[in-house]
C-alpha cells in the first residue's frame, strides 16, 4: 500500500497521540488507585472530627453536672454551718479559701494590659513578637506589685498555672491562646499601674523591642476575672501532718 | 475536503481529551501536598481527642468524689460533732492546696550555682515555669515555698527576692511530682538544662521522698469581691 505524504503525517501524529493517550490513561488509573488513600484519610479525619465534638460535648455536660454537685455540697455545708458556732467559723474560712483558690469569678478595680505583636523590629536585636516567656514575666511583675487575682485571655492564673510555647501559640493552663494577649489584674490600681509602667521594667523593655503594649488603669470596680476551670488534685504531694 | 475536516475534528477531539488528562495529572501532584496537610490535621485531631477524653475522665472522677462527700454530709447531718469534722477536713484540704502545710512525696531537687555568670532571676522564673508545666505539685526555692501569688525579682546581681525574702546563690529548688516525668521534662534535648548549662552550673537528683515546707506568709484578697451574675442572685 502506498501512502502519500499527507496521510503518513496524519498517521504519525495520530500514532504519537495514541501513545500520549495511553500514557494518560495509565496515569489516571494510577491516580484512581491512590485516591482511596486520600478519600480514606478524609474519612478518618471526618470521623475524628465527630469524635472530638462528641467528647467535647461529653466533657461540657459532665462539667455542668459537677457544678450542680458543687452547689448541692454548698447547701449541705450551709446546713452544718447553721448548727453550731465552730462550724460557722469553719464554713466562713472555707469560703475565703475557695475564693483564693480561684473557684469563683472575682470583680474589682485594677489594671488591664494588652500585648500585640509589632510589625517591625524597633532596633537590631529587638523582638516585636510576644512569647510565652513575656506573658510569664508580666504576670510575675503583677504579683510583685500586689495583684490579688490575674487572668490571661480569661484564663485564671492559679498556683499551678504555667505558660508554654507551642509553635506560634501560647498555652495557659493547657489551653491555647493567641495574640492579642489581654492580661487583667485586680489590685490597687495606682500601685499596679505605677509598678508595671516604670522605665526599665519589663513592659518598657518589651515596648522598646517592638511589641505593642497598652496599659489601662481601671479605677472603677469593673474588672471581672473568671474562675479557674481546672481541677485541684494532689497525686504525689501528701500533707506531712 | 470532507476527509480533511474529519481528520481535523478527530485530531481536535483527541487533543482535547489529552489536555484534560494532563490537567488531571497536575491535580494528582497537588493532592500529594494535600495528603501531607491532612496527615497533620489527623495528628492534631487525634491529640485533641486524647485531650478531651483526658479532661472528661478527670471531671468524671471529681463527680464521683463529690458524690461521696455529699453522701458523707447527708449521713452526718444530725450529728453536730461528725458534720463539723467533715467541714474541718475540707478546710484542711483547701489549706493544703494553698500551701499552708508541709508536704512530702517523690520528686526532684535541682541546684543552680553561679559559673561564668551569676544565676539570673529569669532562670529561676523559667525553671519554676518548666516544673509547673511538668506537673509539679509543690515547689520551694532555698526553703521558700512557692505559692499562687509568689514572685521572683532582682535586687542586684547577687541577691534575688522571693516574696520579700532575700536569698542568694546557690539555689536549691525542690519539686514534688512524678519524678520520672519531672526529670525527662528538664533533661529533654533543647530543654531547660540543655539551654542554661552554658552559663550556670546545674546539678539535680531524683528522690523518693522530698519534704517541702509550708508557706510562712498569708495569702489574701484585698481588692476583690466574688462576682455573681445578676440572674444567679435573682434565684
Amino acid at each position: 500500500m502506498k501512502l502519500d505524504n499527507n496521510k503518513l503525517k496524519i498517521v504519525i501524529i495520530l500514532g504519537v497521540m495514541c501513545c500520549f493517550l495511553t500514557a494518560g490513561i495509565i496515569t489516571q488509573i494510577k491516580t484512581v488507585q491512590n485516591s482511596p488513600t486520600t478519600v480514606g484519610k478524609t474519612q478518618t479525619e471526618n470521623e475524628l472530627r465527630d469524635s472530638v465534638l462528641r467528647w467535647k460535648e461529653k466533657y461540657e455536660n459532665a462539667y455542668e453536672k459537677l457544678e450542680k454537685k458543687e452547689k448541692e455540697l454548698e447547701r449541705l455545708r450551709e446546713q452544718v454551718a447553721n448548727s453550731n458556732e465552730s462550724a460557722k467559723g469553719l464554713s466562713g474560712k472555707l469560703d475565703k479559701y475557695n475564693l483564693m483558690l480561684g473557684k469563683s469569678d472575682l470583680v474589682g478595680k485594677g489594671i488591664v494590659i494588652t500585648l500585640k505583636d509589632g510589625e517591625v523590629r524597633s532596633f537590631v536585636g529587638g523582638d516585636p513578637l510576644v512569647h510565652a516567656q513575656d506573658v510569664m514575666n508580666v504576670v510575675n511583675a503583677l504579683k510583685n506589685a500586689g495583684a490579688d487575682a490575674i487572668s490571661v485571655n480569661n484564663q485564671r492564673v492559679v498556683d499551678s498555672t504555667a505558660f508554654n510555647c507551642i509553635g506560634n501559640v501560647i498555652t495557659v493552663n493547657g489551653e491555647k491562646i493567641g495574640v492579642p494577649f489581654v492580661i487583667k489584674a485586680i489590685g490597687l490600681p495606682s500601685q499596679l499601674y505605677g509598678s508595671l509602667t516604670m522605665k526599665g521594667h519589663y513592659l518598657s523593655m518589651l515596648e522598646a523591642g517592638g511589641v505593642k503594649v497598652n496599659v489601662e488603669q481601671v479605677d472603677k470596680e469593673t474588672i471581672i476575672i473568671p474562675k479557674y476551670e481546672g481541677i485541684y488534685k494532689l497525686e504525689y504531694a501528701q500533707n506531712a501532718e | 475536503m470532507n476527509k480533511n475536516i474529519t481528520m481535523t475534528i478527530s485530531i481536535g477531539c483527541v487533543s482535547l481529551i489529552l489536555t484534560m488528562l494532563m490537567f488531571t495529572q497536575f491535580k494528582t501532584v497537588d493532592e500529594t501536598d494535600i495528603m501531607a496537610i491532612e496527615t497533620m490535621r489527623e495528628t492534631e485531631l487525634r491529640s485533641e481527642l486524647a485531650n478531651w477524653k483526658e479532661k472528661y475522665d478527670a471531671i468524671d472522677k471529681e463527680i464521683q468524689e463529690r458524690d461521696l462527700r455529699i453522701s458523707e454530709y447527708k449521713n452526718e447531718l444530725n450529728n453536730d460533732a461528725n458534720s463539723t469534722k467533715l467541714l474541718s477536713n475540707e478546710v484542711k484540704e483547701a489549706e493544703t492546696y494553698l500551701g499552708y502545710y508541709d508536704v512530702h512525696g517523690e520528686g526532684i531537687v535541682i541546684t543552680l550555682s553561679d559559673l561564668d555568670s551569676p544565676v539570673d532571676y529569669q532562670q529561676l522564673l523559667e525553671l519554676v515555669n518548666e516544673l509547673k508545666n511538668a506537673g509539679a505539685e509543690a515547689i520551694s526555692i532555698n526553703g521558700q515555698r512557692i505559692v499562687s501569688n509568689s514572685y521572683i525579682s532582682l535586687i542586684n546581681s547577687s541577691i534575688i527576692l522571693i516574696d520579700d525574702v532575700k536569698t542568694a546563690s546557690p539555689y536549691e529548688i525542690k519539686a514534688i511530682g512524678d519524678k520520672k516525668y519531672l526529670e525527662s521534662a528538664l533533661t529533654i534535648k533543647g530543654g531547660y538544662i540543655d539551654r542554661e548549662k552554658v552559663s550556670i552550673k546545674i546539678d539535680y537528683r531524683v528522690e523518693d521522698n522530698i519534704v517541702i515546707p509550708k508557706y510562712d506568709g498569708e495569702i489574701s484578697l484585698k481588692y476583690s469581691k466574688e462576682y455573681k451574675e445578676k440572674e444567679e442572685e435573682a434565684n
